[in-house]
């Protein structure tokens, strides 16, 4: 290995030492404050190593990675996601559990699998990847153990998951099988121009599946729900954005090697899948009184959406895909991030009771969460439209009529019960309870401020979209 | 550079005559499990009389049932113990492959032993060995 | 031996392991089928991993070793699974005192 490939490396190896080095603090015993304040370092340090490496991309290290502007985009979002989530986690862990520090690691760990995800290009790396992040997912959501709901979450999740992996191991096998290679662009020369038998078709429906349940896309969804109400609020944040983003840029790439989008079959099985999602996950969402719950739907709906960006596999599509996730990503860790403030010690704010009336009790958290839901809901000026103003933009200029009408359809039905909530958060205020002073003064202020700067970026990506779009476009250039 | 991993015969794959370490094997296991069973029976004492059946508890007659849970402590070293266990699949690869991999490979390897020193230094620390509270 | 036989027993497995995902009650047995599930799929690749290097052997010394290798990974995966698993499922029994997946049904809307 030259040493511009372990130079280009170099971001995920601090991602890597930074679970080591939360483990020896911990080992330690050193405090949780200090372990926040490390890990928020190590972070930053990994932010600084990819600005420090980009002029060196892109890098191949055969024959598990590829490091290229594609990688760095999505690994962007998810360390993004992950800086938020942290953020958010300090007040809610030290509220809640005796011993919240081994929560950092499983973070680091899940982050890594995420990261190591987006710039795979082999099976092994995508399954070593997919299972860092699935099996530190597992005790990260049952990690309040003494709530029976967090721990039903975290089997339920647990089952499921590991079913799917197996799935998703013997599509790979069955793949190795026809193509005598597991490396993506190998795959898909060896495909080209060759008619796979029945064990093969077998193996992609399995691949289908698996994916399809790790992005909780109808009809593999019916995890989504349980697991983000029974997870604590920092980690249903981080499910519905850093594992989803890892998992959809390895889709993407994967596809992208053997041409997915090529078979008129497969075009069809994965907009079948983006429309019943849509539907479904809209649906379903209109009569839910938990917030966690239809915040999942609403997640359903949204990969649904997402997967039109996806469908014509081409650069604009990419492009598309990279901001949508983005915007996504920022609007629904405000909105979780306005959930995790609001928890209380026993229980997460889950019920629309609890966001009765906030406005006038604080009238800054029930703005964050008015301009999230605004932006999920795609009203205009904020980022939620803008994003799906370019997938519907890139969907009907590759002609995907009917997933893109679809998407205006649904998009008016979610209106109704985002809109619901922010009627709840108008109404008339029940008596005001007891204020408690905050315990740890700081952090509460750092909280607040990251919930406004994201609100802040929700606005500024929907008026101002070019810039980000520009960036995007330059990144992709480097492949 | 080459990597062996499996070596399988590969001259007549189809004689039945390949199988015969397998049936080898079988019969060896038989026979151990025969053989101890049967040894510790003629080997240790038996003396069974009706009050060296029954329960012992300093005297007093006993109460409830003896097969209780065990503790959790073994529960946890246990689990460890399958984490430890497991990893050391990868060092058969690098055994087998010594000589070729050279000083490039034992650096990975030391590399893979230092982090795992790093988890068992923590399993230390948290007190998940320590049988006594 | 053919290739055929390998993959039926492989997907054979395969298949108790589903059936007993479906079936059973018990989370640890339900654990112990996805194990035979990931086991049966080591074992296709094995023979996969045999089947390329056969075929391939006079160009490329090394066809056919990705599958071998591959199989390593799943099982040190499974392993941090099943711990994992096992974790879960003694806190399931402290909360609820049963390991029986009927009882997880709490989570509802």
């Amino acid at each position: 290995m030259s040493n511009e490939q372990l130079l280009a490396l170099l971001p995920f190896m601090v991602l890597a030492g930074a679970s080591i080095v939360v483990i020896l603090m911990i080992a330690a015993r050193l405090s949780h404050t200090a372990i926040q304040v490390a890990g928020f370092l190590m972070l930053c340090f990994t932010v600084l190593a990819m600005g420090y490496v980009r002029d060196i991309l892109p890098q191949e290290i055969l024959p598990l990675f590829i490091i290229d502007g594609f990688a760095a985009l999505y690994t962007g979002v998810i360390i993004f996601s992950v800086g938020v989530v942290g953020l958010l986690s300090y007040i809610y862990f030290e509220e809640r559990e005796e011993n919240p520090k081994e929560y950092y690691i499983l973070l680091f760990l899940a982050t890594l699998g995420a990261a190591v995800l987006t710039i795979s290009r082999h099976f092994v790396s995508l399954f070593l990847g997919l299972e860092i992040l699935s099996v530190s997912l597992y005790a990260l959501i049952a990690y309040l153990r003494n709530r029976n709901n967090a721990i039903e979450s975290g089997l339920k999740y647990l089952i499921l998951a590991a079913l799917t992996s197996a799935f998703l191991l013997l599509g790979m096998a069955l793949f190795y099988m026809e193509t005598g290679s597991m490396e993506f662009n190998a795959i898909g020369q060896k495909l080209a121009g060759s008619d796979p038998g029945v064990l093969f078709k077998l193996g992609l429906a399995l691949m289908v599946v698996a994916i399809g349940f790790k992005l909780a896309l109808v009809p593999f969804h019916l995890w989504a729900a349980d697991v983000y109400q029974g997870a604590p609020a920092p980690v249903t944040a981080f499910i519905a954005t850093a594992s989803k983003v890892g998992v959809f840029a390895v889709l993407m790439r994967f596809s992208l090697a053997v041409n997915l989008q090529q078979s008129e079959f497969l075009l069809n099985v994965f907009s079948g899948i983006a429309i019943a999602s849509m539907i479904l996950g809209n649906i379903l969402a209109l009569r839910q009184q938990n917030i966690k719950r239809l915040l999942a739907y609403s997640s359903i709906a949204h990969l649904g959406y997402l997967i039109v960006a996806f469908l014509p596999g081409t650069r604009e599509g990419i492009e598309a895909s990279v901001f949508y996730l983005f915007a996504y990503a920022i609007t629904i860790l405000s909105a979780f991030g306005i959930v995790t403030i609001l928890s209380t010690r026993m229980k997460d704010a889950e019920d629309l009771s609890v966001y009765r009336g906030l406005f006038w009790r604080k009238p800054l958290l029930a703005a964050v969460l008015a301009v999230s839901l605004f932006s999920l809901a795609g009203i205009p000026l904020t980022a939620g439209f803008f994003a799906k103003f370019i997938v519907l933009l890139t969907g009907a200029n590759y002609n995907l009529w009917l997933p893109v009408i679809v998407l205006v359809l649904t998009s008016v039905i979610g209106l109704y019960y985002y809109l619901r909530i922010i009627s709840t958060l108008f109404a008339s205020a029940p008596a005001a309870e007891p204020r408690h002073k905050p315990l740890h003064p700081f952090f509460h202020f750092v909280t607040y401020a990251t919930l406004f700067v994201l609100m802040v970026m929700i606005c500024v990506l929907g008026v101002f979209p070019g810039p980000a779009i520009e960036g995007i476009r330059q990144f992709l250039m480097i492949r | 550079m080459h990597i062996y991993l499996l070596q399988a015969v590969t001259q007549n794959p189809d004689s039945s005559y390949w199988y015969l370490p397998v049936g080898l094997q079988l019969l060896f296991a038989i026979a151990f499990v025969g053989l101890m069973m049967g040894v510790t029976h003629l080997l240790g004492p038996s003396r069974k009389t009706a009050d060296k059946l029954s329960n012992f508890e300093s005297g007093i007659e006993s109460v409830g049932n003896a097969r209780q849970p065990m503790a959790v402590k073994y529960f946890l070293v246990a689990i460890l113990f399958v984490l430890f266990d497991v990893e050391v699949i990868f060092f058969y690869p690098y055994a087998v492959n010594f000589k070729s991999l050279g000083w490039e490979g034992f650096l990975a390897v030391m590399m893979f032993v230092g982090f795992f020193l790093c988890g068992f230094i923590y399993i230390i620390k948290k007190g998940a060995l320590k049988w006594e509270d | 031996m053919p290739i055929e036989r390998y993959i039926f027993l492989a997907i054979a497995l395969f298949c108790i392991g589903i059936a007993g995902v479906l079936i059973r009650r018990n989370a640890i047995i339900v654990f112990m089928c996805i194990e035979l599930m990931l086991n049966a799929v080591n074992l296709l690749l094995v023979a996969f991993s045999k089947m390329h290097h056969l075929k391939a052997t006079a160009a490329n010394a090394t066809a056919g070793i990705e599958g071998q290798l591959f199989v390593f990974f799943i099982m040190v995966v499974a392993a941090a699974e099943v711990s994992v698993g096992l974790a879960i499922i003694v806190m399931m029994y402290r909360n609820v005192h049963s390991v029986d997946i009927n009882f997880l049904n709490r989570l509802k809307h």
